[in-house]
C-alpha cells in the first residue's frame, strides 16, 4: 500500500487539509473508490476505511493481480467532517456539484478538479454517496443514465438492485455524471445510513466492492456470492408522501416487504400524540427508501416502494 | 382608491410544530382592469435582505399614486422565510438546499420542490418577473442585471430600463436552468435577476434607486403611467465570458480589501492583500491581472486558495482573445 497526499488545501488557522489516497498494486489504473464528499457522510468514510484495511491484507497475501491497481480516497472533505458541517463551509458549497472542476476556480472547484484529474484515469469508478434527503435505502448500485452507462456491469456488485436514474439538471455537475462522460464506468453505492455507522449495511457494501474487484480480475480474494441483481428505473418506484406535518412514527423500515394497503407509518401531532395521518403502501412490494428523520414537513417523501408488479 | 390590494399565501408546506413554510404575495391591481402583470420576488437566499426594502419602497409608491397603476403588481418579499430567520442562504430543512437551484420544482417532489413548483406556476405568464438578490457580509456587488436566457437580446432591452450599473449575460450553464429566473425563462416568462447591493451605504438610497428603475421598466411595459420616457444612460453590458476576469487568491489568510468596487482599475493595480496576524506578515498582494471595472469585491474575511476576491469587467480582454 502506498499512501499519497493527492491534494492539499492550506488553511490560515487550522491545519492544512490533506486529501489522502491509498494505492494498492501497480500498473493499469483499474478501479478508484471515493468515500465522503460531504461532511456528514460518516458511513461512506467508514466503508472506505474498512476497504483500505481489507486490501492491505489482500496485498500482503499477494492478492492484488499483476498489472492492476486500486485507489481508495476515504474523504475529500475532512475540514467539514471535523467542524460538523455537511457542505464545504467556507463557501457553503457542495463539492459534488462542482465536477469536473476548475484548477483556477473556487476552492471547491479546485478540490473537484484535483480529484477528477486522478479519478478520470480509472477504468471503473465507485462512489459511496448519500441522498439529498435524510433517510435509509436498501443497499443498491446507482447508475446515471448518460447514454454511456453499463447497468449489466453494475450487477457484478451483487447487490439486490441496480437503479438506472434519469439525471436532473443539478446532477450534471456531479462526480458520477462527469466520470461517465470521461469514459469511466462509474457507479454510486448507497450504503444504508449517512450520518451514523450502520454495521450491517457497511459490511454488505464492503462485500459488494470486494465482489466487484474480484469479478473484474483486479484482486483475488475470498468472496461470498451476491444477489442476482435486478435492474430498475425511476418508473419502478412509487413514492409515498406525507400530506400532513408532524412527528414520524415508522412501523416499517427499509427492506421490508409490504402488501398493498398495509400501514407503514403514522404522522403524529407532536404535542398531543393524536394521529394526523396513516401512511399506507400504495402497492405490494418492498420498501426501497425510508425517511428517517423524526420530523416530517407537509409533502415530504417518506417511502419509496419498489412494486412487485413493475 | 382605484387599486385593490390582496395578501395571499401562494406557496407553502406545513412544518411539524404548528407553523407553515409560507410564501406570501401582496397583489396590487387597478380596479379599472389590468394591462398586464409584473412580479417582484426577493429573499430566495435567506441572508439577502435588501429586496424587502426595495419591495416596501415599491408598495409605498403605488399606494401614494394608485391612479398611475395600469397593471397587476405582485410582490413576493421573502421566498425563504426560514433562512431569513437564521441568516442562512440555504433552506434550512432536510439537508439544506439552495432554493435557487431547485426551480422549476416538482409538484410531487420534496416540500422545497413543491414550493418552488407552486411559485413558478404562480409567476408563469407574467409580463416580467424580477428576482432581486443583494450582497451578503462576504461580498459587495455593483447593481447588476443578470440574464440567463437562451435569447438574451429582448431581455437586455428591458434590463436597460432598470438602469443598473452593469448588465451581465450569464453563460447558458446547466445549473442556471434551476434558478428562478432561468426556469421562468425556460417556461416562456421573461425574467432576470437583479443584484442590488447597498455597498456599505444607506440602504434606503439603494432601494429608492432600484425602485426608480422598476417603475421606469413598468412604464416601458405600459403597466405604470410614467409620463414622458427619459433618455437612458449608456450601461455597460457583458456579453462574453472572456470579458469577465475572476480574481482569486492563492494563499490562505485574512483578506484585507483595498476598496475599489465600482472603480476602474489598471492592470497590476493592487486590490487587496492577504495577511497573517500570527506571523505579522503579508502573505500575498492581490493585483488585478487586467484593466477594467471592478463590479464585485470580497469584504474583509478569511479566505482559502481559490476564494473569489473580485470580478472585473474587462472588454479589452475579449478584444485580445
Amino acid at each position: 500500500m502506498k499512501k499519497d497526499i493527492l491534494f492539499t488545501v492550506p488553511s490560515y488557522f487550522r491545519d492544512d487539509m490533506n486529501i489522502m489516497g491509498y494505492r494498492f498494486g501497480k500498473g493499469e489504473k483499474s478501479c478508484a473508490v471515493l468515500g465522503a464528499l460531504r461532511g456528514d457522510e460518516v458511513q461512506q468514510l467508514y466503508v472506505c476505511s474498512r476497504l483500505v484495511s481489507y486490501l492491505r491484507e489482500v496485498e500482503r497475501d499477494g492478492g492484488i493481480m499483476p498489472g492492476k491497481s486500486v485507489l481508495i480516497i476515504p474523504t475529500a472533505i475532512g475540514f467539514s467532517m471535523n467542524a460538523g458541517e455537511r457542505l464545504w463551509a467556507p463557501e457553503n458549497m457542495d463539492i459534488n456539484r462542482r465536477f469536473p472542476g476548475d484548477a483556477d476556480g473556487s476552492t471547491t472547484s479546485r478540490i473537484a478538479d484535483a480529484l477528477f484529474d486522478r479519478l478520470r484515469l480509472y477504468r471503473y469508478g465507485v462512489q459511496l454517496t448519500s441522498f439529498y434527503q435524510p433517510g435509509s435505502f436498501v443497499p443498491h448500485v446507482r447508475v446515471m443514465d448518460t447514454g454511456r452507462q453499463n447497468p449489466d456491469l453494475g450487477c457484478e456488485f451483487g447487490l439486490p438492485y441496480v437503479y438506472v436514474r434519469t439525471p436532473r439538471s443539478a446532477d450534471k455537475a456531479t462526480l458520477n455524471y462527469a466520470w461517465q462522460l470521461a469514459g469511466t464506468q462509474a457507479y454510486s453505492l448507497y450504503a444504508g445510513k449517512t450520518r451514523e455507522i450502520d454495521e450491517a449495511a457497511a459490511e454488505q457494501t464492503l462485500r459488494a466492492i470486494i465482489r466487484f474487484l474480484n469479478g473484474r480480475g483486479i484482486i483475488r480474494s475470498d468472496v461470498t456470492p451476491g444477489h442476482a441483481s435486478s435492474v430498475i428505473a425511476d418508473g419502478d418506484l412509487l413514492t409515498v408522501s406525507a400530506a400532513s406535518a408532524g412527528l414520524l412514527r415508522r412501523i416499517k423500515f427499509a427492506g421490508a416487504h409490504v402488501r398493498r394497503g398495509e400501514q407503514l407509518a403514522f404522522i403524529m401531532n407532536p404535542c398531543d400524540g393524536s394521529v394526523r395521518e396513516t401512511l399506507k403502501a400504495p402497492a405490494t412490494g418492498m420498501l426501497f427508501y425510508v425517511q428517517d428523520g423524526p420530523f416530517i414537513a407537509e409533502g415530504s417523501p417518506v417511502f419509496q416502494v419498489l412494486s412487485n408488479t413493475r | 382608491m382605484p387599486v385593490t390590494r390582496e395578501i395571499q399565501t401562494v406557496a407553502g408546506a406545513a412544518l411539524p410544530i404548528y407553523e407553515s413554510f409560507a410564501v406570501r404575495r401582496c397583489r396590487y391591481a387597478p380596479e379599472s382592469g389590468a394591462k398586464g402583470r409584473f412580479c417582484l420576488a426577493s429573499g430566495v437566499h435567506g441572508d439577502e435582505t435588501l429586496g424587502q426594502l426595495i419591495l416596501f419602497e415599491v408598495a409605498q409608491r403605488i399606494t401614494a399614486q394608485p391612479e398611475r397603476l395600469a397593471g397587476v403588481v405582485d410582490l413576493y418579499p421573502m421566498l425563504n422565510p426560514l433562512g431569513l430567520d437564521i441568516g442562512e442562504r440555504m433552506v434550512p430543512v432536510g439537508t439544506r438546499l439552495d432554493m435557487n437551484r431547485s426551480f422549476p420544482g416538482n409538484p410531487d417532489g420534496t416540500p422545497l420542490e413543491r414550493i418552488c413548483h407552486q411559485l413558478a406556476e404562480d409567476m408563469r405568464g407574467a409580463d416580467f418577473v424580477l428576482d432581486i438578490h443583494s450582497g451578503t457580509h462576504l461580498k459587495h456587488e455593483l447593481c447588476e442585471a443578470r440574464i440567463t436566457a437562451k435569447e438574451p437580446e429582448p431581455l437586455i432591452a428591458l434590463a436597460r430600463q432598470l438602469c443598473p450599473d452593469l448588465i451581465w449575460v450569464y453563460p447558458d450553464r446547466i445549473a442556471y436552468e434551476a434558478s428562478l429566473s432561468g426556469a421562468l425563462c425556460g417556461m416562456g416568462t421573461p425574467s432576470m435577476l437583479l443584484q442590488a447591493d447597498e455597498r456599505g451605504g444607506d440602504p434606503r438610497k439603494t432601494a429608492a434607486r432600484v425602485a426608480d428603475g422598476i417603475f421606469r421598466l413598468m412604464a416601458h411595459l405600459g403597466l405604470w403611467d410614467g409620463g414622458a420616457q427619459e433618455s437612458l444612460p449608456r450601461i455597460p453590458c457583458i456579453r462574453a465570458e472572456a470579458e469577465v476576469v475572476r480574481v482569486t487568491c492563492q494563499r490562505p489568510g485574512m483578506y484585507v480589501p483595498h476598496p475599489c468596487i465600482g472603480m476602474k482599475v489598471s492592470a497590476g493595480q493592487v486590490i487587496g492583500r492577504i495577511i497573517d496576524a500570527l506571523d505579522g506578515a503579508v502573505l500575498e498582494e492581490i493585483a488585478s491581472p487586467s484593466a477594467g471595472l471592478v463590479f464585485s469585491q470580497r469584504c474583509y474575511s478569511s479566505v482559502y486558495p481559490g476564494t473569489l476576491i473580485a470580478r472585473i469587467f474587462s472588454p479589452e480582454r475579449r478584444d485580445n482573445a
